[in-house]
């Protein structure tokens, strides 16, 4: 792509995360959003393959529609109330409209089905750019409007996506797609705490966003697109692999690692908050894609494929080494004994 | 006048369901020609002279210019019509999403200029007043928004180029 327009949608994407994510007006809000979905449609498009096109029509779609919901319920609610002011949404039809609107946006079920589409059409890094920054901004007016959501609503949705993340990441083989999956799923997790506690929201949000980067990075230092590659990809970077596998149960949620620690706080305060059924509830659907895990971490850590490796030369490839990759990788495994100090920061 | 008013709000909707339900891109610029017509029609009724000028001037005059020219280039010799079964079915259906919304939510009439107190510009003109504003005060979002049409157009540059190679396979 040409760098002079890769870099004015770079910036335009920064621009528009910034703008949303430091807004008192709904409009600014609105105009962040919109900037950040105009910069990343060229982005998703990028190797005009017609699934990359179909993406990012896809993704243009669902979220231009998300942002003219964001917009009505804000002007329904400056019609009733007279101010534009981000947290004091009043107004139940704009709350509703509101709660609904960020579900498209984010990709909660039962308005997910763009998202793994639009994650299989683009690429790796741009797929990571999905997961993680677009996903700051609406989780940013979630946490800013967190009084006045519908709290039935977003509990309906959140345990829905848990489970529909579990069960339909489990028939699939594309890594990218595996990856959505697993990012409907948390962010089930990350809705379900919003009305008790948002801090824990953002702290899930932040971790998984740690989690998923060094995921997205470790694949695209090795290119796994699809299960069988990620089966042979030992021979390229196989310290990278052993780390993949960490980082996979990270994001699964096991005990000793990172990941472990958003889920814990979120059903402690569940419990606290006398929703142990909702609590048990989400931790079952989660062994789904514990499932789908841990067959990812068994299919990078093999060293017996059933698929032949004919290349033999990849044993000499030389891959450079790679900071951020090695620094969230790290971060990734490894947080869990700082969670005091993490509960402090956030 | 009351009844005028009424007639543009049912002719907005009306253009809606033809855009709604619209074949083929000619007929549904002529469902978008009638709403914002009426729409402008509306603006006015209710007070807002000067923007809904500006909207005339910019939608119709602009930006439907400049789509007419490109539809035209990219022209479909045998479009469907309104009359055909298969369009005929689509408006019916959609003509039934309005009327639900009808008896869903009531025909409530509001008339009169409803003059808003905003910021203390009570008694300038509202929407001169707020546009010059936008100029003055608001001149960080007058910013933003000046970027996010620039990156439009960036944005529409670098998805439209490549002839054959590019996003649009068919040039």
């Amino acid at each position: 792509m040409n760098p002079y327009a890769k870099l004015i949608l770079t910036l335009s994407l920064l621009l528009g995360t910034t703008i949303t994510i430091s807004s008192n007006h709904w409009m600014m809000a609105w105009t962040g959003l919109e900037i950040n979905t105009l910069a990343i449609i060229p982005l998703i498009s990028k190797s005009h393959h017609p699934r990359a096109i179909e993406a990012a029509i896809k993704y243009f779609l669902v979220q231009a529609t998300a942002s003219a919901l964001i917009l009505f319920s804000s002007m329904t609610n400056a019609w009733f109330t007279g101010q534009w002011d981000i947290t004091q949404l009043t107004n139940p039809p704009s709350c509703l409209l509101l709660t609904t609107a960020i579900a498209i946006k984010l990709g909660l079920t039962p308005f997910h089905f763009w998202f793994p589409e639009v994650l299989q059409g683009s690429s790796l890094i741009t797929a990571m750019l999905l997961s993680t920054m677009m996903k700051l901004p609406p989780t940013t007016i979630l946490f800013l409007t967190s009084h006045s959501l519908n709290p039935t609503l977003l509990t309906i949705m959140a345990i829905t996506s848990v489970a529909l993340g579990g069960w339909m990441g489990l028939n699939q083989t594309q890594t990218r797609k595996v990856l959505a999956f697993s990012s409907i799923s948390h962010l089930g997790w990350m809705t379900i705490i919003i009305i008790y506690n948002p801090k824990l929201t953002l702290l899930a949000f932040y971790l998984y966003i740690l989690i998923t980067s060094s995921i997205f990075l470790t694949m695209n230092t090795t290119k796994t697109l699809k299960l069988p590659t990620l089966l042979t990809s030992w021979t390229k970077a196989p310290m990278l692999n052993t780390t993949l596998m960490l980082t996979l149960l990270s994001l699964a949620g096991l005990p000793p690692l990172t990941g472990f620690l958003p889920k814990w706080l979120i059903i402690q305060e569940l419990i606290k908050q006398e929703m142990t059924t909702t609590a048990m509830i989400i931790s079952m659907l989660s062994l789904l894609g514990l499932f789908f895990y841990l067959r990812l971490a068994y299919c990078s850590t093999i060293t017996l494929p059933p698929n032949p490796s004919n290349k033999m030369k990849q044993w000499l490839t030389k891959k450079p080494t790679n900071t951020p990759i090695s620094i969230l990788t790290s971060l990734s495994i490894s947080l869990l004994p700082l969670s005091p100090m993490i509960l402090t920061i956030t | 006048m009351a009844y005028f008013v009424l007639f543009l709000g049912i002719g907005f909707v009306l253009a809606a369901l033809a855009v709604a339900s619209n074949p083929s891109p000619y007929y549904g610029v002529v469902g978008l020609v009638f709403g914002s017509i009426v729409g402008c029609g509306w603006l006015v009724s209710l007070g807002a002279s000067f923007v809904s000028l500006v909207l005339f001037m910019v939608y119709l005059g602009g930006m439907l210019v400049v789509f007419v020219y490109s539809v035209s280039l990219a022209a479909d010799p045998f479009p469907q019509a309104w009359g055909d079964r298969h369009v005929m079915g689509y408006v019916v259906g959609l003509g039934l999403v309005v009327g639900l919304g009808l008896a869903l939510g009531g025909l409530e009439i509001k008339f009169g200029v409803e003059t808003i107190d905003s910021v203390g510009l009570f008694f300038v003109r509202l929407d001169f007043s707020g546009v010059a504003m936008l100029y003055s005060c608001g001149v960080g979002m007058f910013l933003v928004a000046g970027w996010g049409l620039l990156l439009t157009l960036f944005v529409v540059l670098e998805l439209v180029r490549g002839l054959s190679r590019g996003a649009i396979r068919a040039v």
